[in-house]
């Protein structure tokens, strides 16, 4: 009878929980310990690509590969949610560029730019509130929702400008992502700190949090405990769709031209972001420090291929063979668990 | 101060879905600390009258009252579910304390909190906070899987539990300490409960009271279980007994015929030929062993088997199959029925393993009307989907598939777990007929009472998993059953 299944039984990626007694820095350590274990691959990258290229490791590089990871890292962390609650959002991608377009046009009828960032954050705001509600009311499939809107959002990022690219010439619009809120930290750095942190805090300690990871795990089992399954589902999806849009911005403020093929392959690295930080797409499990070093660690994977000079067609097969390894680590690790 | 008569009062309920009058004026009233025995065949309507007074689905028509009151507290009453309600990458402190935390931004503690689930757990047992609070829910077994959810309906402030079928999924002593915890939480809490069982003996032991209903209907309203027999339950059921009507057991194997199936472990020995039906007793992982070795899912960890002679070595489930080696899973949903398939597929899917030939869709079409005719099997047609079927009928479905081959051997996982009386006896009969018809039947039940009936040998497993007894027919009773598995002392 279940017997047999019983091994098939999903188990929690958290660390059974310690004696209330043990040390908060190791319980935190041991909570984090896959996490941990990422930050150490990237490391390792780092160090092997260090041997063809000794420049890896140096301030420059590292600021580099931190530019170009934020956009990533901000997008990863809305796909996060929707993924831990069993969904997926392939239209992440195309929200990136219909944003940004929607923008750059903003932009070029003269509108300020905070007020273009706000329009930008609003078509994403739109996409994934129809995502959210075609999921939740009308009850389709997300990947078949989301199919849908990445096809449309796509297309229109082609639509509004016949396809030509807008190049902007607000003279302040860099400060976005280069300028320094809070001084001494370059604002795409803030940025994503702040969201990671944020994030982590309410997914772990707030009651949403909690709610987001119930609909993940079962989510019939959180509707008869009076969570309201719906409600979180579709927010989740016009999370992810504000933070596409808004990794758009920080892009576009620092590319200064805006395309309609932007945000291309972004949604397919977004994903993976989350599944080498230790996500199930099964829903139920990941962390928004796990989404946000599974981004950088595709960063890093791409500035190495760069760095010792392989031809770039190269980058999807390197990054998929890492997300291969990481979902083996972390299949074995649990089992062990 | 006047207490309401009743904690829960339910009168004249009415649904209907579609065309459908599942309940046409179902009452039921349950006391305060009373454990209530909620009773009918499959399809009377038990399942959707305890899903309106849980306030899951409304009712049509009637009027429902909680502790006296017209309003509908809906934390008061709360049914238990199977598996289906506990998050399982959530701790059970969590699982348990989820329900009451309402707003989205409240920071989620742990601490105090985690103490009142706690607490609530140790209402149950006060070993239990200890062993899993911190666990996540997934990592659980059945039993206490269960007991988490009634930690967590008490913490809820639920007053009244529903339980359908609870002991489906457990051992003979789970169920035991299940029911010593509902009556204690009657006495000592006054708590109510309502259950659902199919298991007479079970139900004679815990409830005090029982309400019969029939084809949406009370037929019998609060009768205390002293004053009514067990067969004046089944006549107003609209049922007769199922294990009596069994053909006396026997084995249908004529003196010295040759061993089809031989079964070695240290010093035990069983040695079956055509037609002998063989019980298994226990707890699951004994019997799961030995099956996951007859149906080529894993070598057994324990047993020599020998199949025909030779020792058996399938390796893999269609080796089996072909070899003819039948089964029915104990988990229908997931590993019997082919849900998204019409019934004919359902019918030759074992056929199609074991013959491996080209698709005859006419031929297989009147298969599986000669099927729904022989087991008497109520569907609108061969094309219908599996899930519009009643458990029951699902169950005799899954039977079919292996009637259509007539395997050597047929191993059969609960194959009456959560089927009401009537349908039993359906499966009681198919089964005779098997064995009749030359087939080794492997029959694990958690029931002793059907296997005392049924079986012509059992092997009993003690509660590590050990075979600890050959039983013949002669020495087969259920206390004999109960005994050898360590169950009961």
């Amino acid at each position: 009878m279940t017997d047999l299944s019983r091994h098939d039984m999903p188990v929690a990626t958290a660390a059974p929980a310690l004696p209330r007694r043990a040390g908060l820095m190791l319980r935190s350590l041991r909570y984090y310990r896959s996490e941990i274990a990422i930050a150490a691959a990237i490391l390792l990258i780092d160090a092997v690509v260090s041997l063809w290229s000794p420049q890896v490791f140096t301030g420059g590089n590292t600021a580099n590969v931190a530019q170009a990871a934020a956009p990533l890292v901000v997008m990863a962390l809305g796909v996060l949610v929707v993924v831990i609650t069993g969904g997926i959002d392939l239209s992440v991608g195309s929200t990136f560029s219909l944003s940004g377009m929607v923008a750059g046009l903003a932009l070029g009828a003269g509108s300020s730019w905070p007020v273009a960032v706000l329009v930008g954050l609003g078509v994403g705001g739109a996409v994934g509130l129809a995502n959210g509600l075609l999921v939740t009311f009308v009850g389709l499939a997300p990947f078949v929702v989301t199919l849908i809107s990445y096809a449309v959002a796509g297309s229109l990022a082609f639509v509004i400008t016949d396809g030509h690219s807008i190049a902007i010439l607000d003279p302040d619009f860099w400060m976005l992502n280069g300028g320094a809120l809070v001084p001494g930290i370059v604002n795409y750095l803030l940025f994503c700190l702040l969201g990671v942190a944020g994030l982590e805090f309410a997914l772990r300690k707030l009651v949403l949090g909690r709610w987001v990871y119930a609909v993940g795990s079962n989510d019939k089992a959180a509707r008869l405990l009076g969570i309201p399954v719906r409600a979180t589902r579709c927010g989740v999806y016009v999370l992810s769709g504000l933070c596409a849009a808004f990794s758009s911005m920080l892009s576009l403020s620092y590319i200064s031209n805006a395309e309609a093929t932007s945000g291309g392959n972004m949604m397919l690295q977004a994903i993976a972001a989350c599944v080498i930080g230790g996500a199930s797409l099964f829903g139920g499990t990941g962390s928004a420090i796990g989404a946000m070093l599974g981004a950088v660690m595709i960063t890093v994977i791409q500035n190495g291929v760069n760095l010792i000079g392989i031809n770039s067609f190269w980058q999807g097969s390197v990054t998929g063979l890492v997300i291969l390894v990481a979902v083996l680590i972390d299949r074995v690790t649990k089992a062990r668990a | 101060m006047t207490s309401p008569a009743f904690a829960l009062e339910a009168l004249g309920i009415e649904k209907r879905f579609g065309a459908t009058l599942v309940l046409q004026g179902a009452d039921l009233k349950v006391r305060r600390a009373e454990i209530h025995a909620l009773l009918g065949g499959n399809g009377a309507g038990k399942s959707t009258l305890i899903r309106i007074v849980s306030g899951d689905i409304a009712a049509n028509a009637g009027a429902i009252r909680v502790g006296g009151a017209e309003a509908f507290d809906r934390g008061a009453v709360a049914v238990v579910y199977q598996e289906l309600a506990l998050l399982p990458h959530l701790s059970v402190a969590e699982n348990i304390r989820l329900p009451r935390q309402r707003r989205p931004f409240e920071v989620y503690r742990a601490g105090r909190g985690d103490d009142s689930a706690a607490a609530s757990l140790a209402l149950i047992d006060p070993a239990l906070p200890a062993a899993v609070l911190h666990r996540p829910a997934g990592s659980l077994d059945l039993h206490q899987r269960q007991l988490v959810e009634i930690a967590r309906a008490l913490h809820s402030g639920a007053r009244l539990l529903l339980l359908d079928e609870p002991t489906a999924n457990l051992t003979f002593g789970e169920s035991e300490r299940l029911f010593a915890i509902l009556r204690r939480l009657a006495r000592d809490e006054g708590i109510s409960t309502v259950l659902v069982s199919h298991r007479m003996n079970e139900i004679r032991a815990v409830a005090d009271v029982c309400t019969i209903i029939r084809d949406g209907r009370t037929v019998v309203d609060r009768i205390p279980l002293a004053e009514i027999d067990d067969d004046a339950i089944v006549t107003a059921m609209g049922q007769s007994r199922a294990v009596e009507a069994v053909a006396p057991r026997q084995s249908s194997a004529p003196e010295g015929s040759p061993s089809r199936l031989a079964l070695r472990c240290g010093k035990l020995r069983v040695s079956l030929a055509a037609g002998d039906v063989l019980g298994l007793a226990g707890s699951p992982d004994g019997p799961m062993d030995l099956i996951g070795a007859l149906v080529g899912v894993a070598p057994s960890r324990r047993w020599d088997v020998a199949f025909e002679g030779r020792p058996l070595r399938f390796s893999s489930p269609a080796e089996a199959v072909r070899r003819g080696v039948g089964y029915v899973s104990g988990d229908r949903a997931e590993k019997g029925i082919l849900s998204t398939l019409p019934i004919t597929d359902n019918v030759v899917a074992a056929r199609r393993v074991a013959r491996r030939t080209v698709l005859a869709l006419a031929d297989e079409v009147r298969r599986a009307e000669t099927a729904l005719r022989r087991l008497s099997i109520k569907a609108a047609s061969v094309d219908v989907l599996p899930r519009t079927l009643s458990g029951g009928t699902q169950q005799k479905l899954l039977l079919a598939r292996w009637l259509d081959v007539t395997p050597s051997i047929l191993v059969l996982e609960e194959p009456t777990r959560g089927v009401d009386i009537g349908t039993k006896r359906e499966i009681y009969e198919i089964v005779r007929r098997l064995a009749e018809a030359g087939t080794t039947v492997v029959w694990w039940s958690t029931e002793f009472s059907e296997l005392a009936a049924i079986a012509s040998r059992a092997v009993a497993f003690d509660l590590a998993g050990e075979p600890s007894a050959v039983l013949g027919a002669e020495d087969m009773t259920e206390v004999a059953l109960a005994r050898a598995t360590g169950m009961a002392a």
